[in-house]
C-alpha cells in the first residue's frame, strides 16, 4: 500500500533508464531489534513496494507529426455551438501534399528552421544565424501567445484624451 | 502548411531534405515546448530502481506515483538534482 508517494518518491534519468527511489523516514528514538538506533532520520532506498501500473511518465514526444489534412481549420463550423476539430489521419511517409500537425506560427518556425539549414548548405553561417533567431523568435511568440494577459492602467484625470 | 508551401517560402527543391528538416524543426520545438503530450505507466517492482524510458520520448513532462491509499491518484514525484546517496543498494 503506497501512501504519500508524491513526498516520498524521487526520480533521476540516466540514459535511456529512469531510477526510481524512495525516502524512508526512520525513527531517532525507537531502537531496531538489536536495541540499536538508526543515526540516519532519512535514506534514500530502492522502491521498497510492488505498486502494479505504479508509475506513471508523461512526455513530450511526435504525434502525428505529419497528416493528411489541414490542422488548423475546422471540419464543421455552422455557428457558435456547433463545430468540430478535423479528425487527422497520420501519413507515415510524408510528401509534398502533407500537412505539418502544427498551428500556423509553429509552421512559419518551421520554415525559418529550413532556411538556417539551407544557409548551413550553402556556407552561409550570418543568415543561418539570422534565421535560427527566427525560428525561436516564434517559439516565443508561440508560447506568449498562450498567455495573453492585458493590463489596464486608470488614465490620470489630467490626462490628453 | 503542406510540405510544399514550407519548400516554396523556403526556396528548397529537394523534398526529402525539406522533410529531413522540417522533422528535425518539429523535434526541436517538442524538445522545447509542451506541444503533443504522451503517457505511458509501467509497474514498480521492489528492489528495483532501473525502468525503461518510452524509446519514443524526447523530453520528460512529468513522472507521478500511484498512491493506493489515497482513492489510487496518481501524485507527482521530484527529480533528484546533484550526487545523492542510497543508503540500501540491492541490484544493480
Amino acid at each position: 500500500m503506497s501512501y504519500n508517494t508524491g513526498r516520498t518518491y524521487f526520480w533521476k534519468v540516466h540514459g535511456q533508464k529512469v531510477h526510481l527511489l524512495k525516502l524512508r523516514k526512520n525513527s531517532l528514538l525507537s531502537p531496531d531489534a538489536n536495541g540499536r538506533i538508526d543515526a540516519e532520520d532519512t535514506q534514500l532506498v530502492y522502491p521498497d513496494e510492488a505498486i502494479p501500473n505504479g508509475a506513471r511518465v508523461e512526455y513530450n514526444t511526435f504525434v502525428k507529426p505529419f497528416v493528411s489534412t489541414d490542422p488548423n481549420t475546422l471540419a464543421t463550423d455552422t455557428n457558435e455551438t456547433t463545430w468540430t476539430n478535423p479528425s487527422l489521419t497520420e501519413v507515415t511517409s510524408p510528401e509534398e501534399t502533407s500537412h505539418i500537425n502544427l498551428n500556423r506560427m509553429l509552421s512559419l518556425a518551421c520554415v525559418c528552421y529550413v532556411q538556417a539549414q539551407n544557409a548551413v548548405k550553402e556556407g552561409n553561417l550570418q543568415m543561418k544565424e539570422y534565421y535560427m533567431r527566427e525560428f525561436y523568435k516564434k517559439l516565443a511568440d508561440n508560447e506568449s501567445n498562450k498567455r495573453r494577459i492585458s493590463i489596464a492602467f486608470a488614465s490620470p484625470v489630467s490626462s490628453v484624451r | 502548411m503542406t510540405v510544399l508551401e514550407v519548400m516554396e517560402r523556403a526556396g528548397i527543391r529537394d523534398t526529402n531534405l525539406a522533410i529531413a528538416w522540417i522533422k528535425d524543426a518539429i523535434h526541436f520545438i517538442e524538445s522545447t515546448q509542451t506541444e503533443n503530450l504522451k503517457t505511458r505507466k509501467f509497474s514498480i517492482v521492489e528492489g528495483q530502481r532501473d525502468y525503461d524510458l518510452p524509446s519514443d520520448l524526447i523530453s520528460i513532462n512529468s513522472i507521478s506515483v500511484l498512491d493506493t491509499e489515497d482513492d489510487n491518484k496518481y501524485k507527482q514525484i521530484r527529480r533528484l538534482v546533484g550526487p545523492h546517496v542510497i543508503t540500501e543498494d540491492t541490484n544493480p
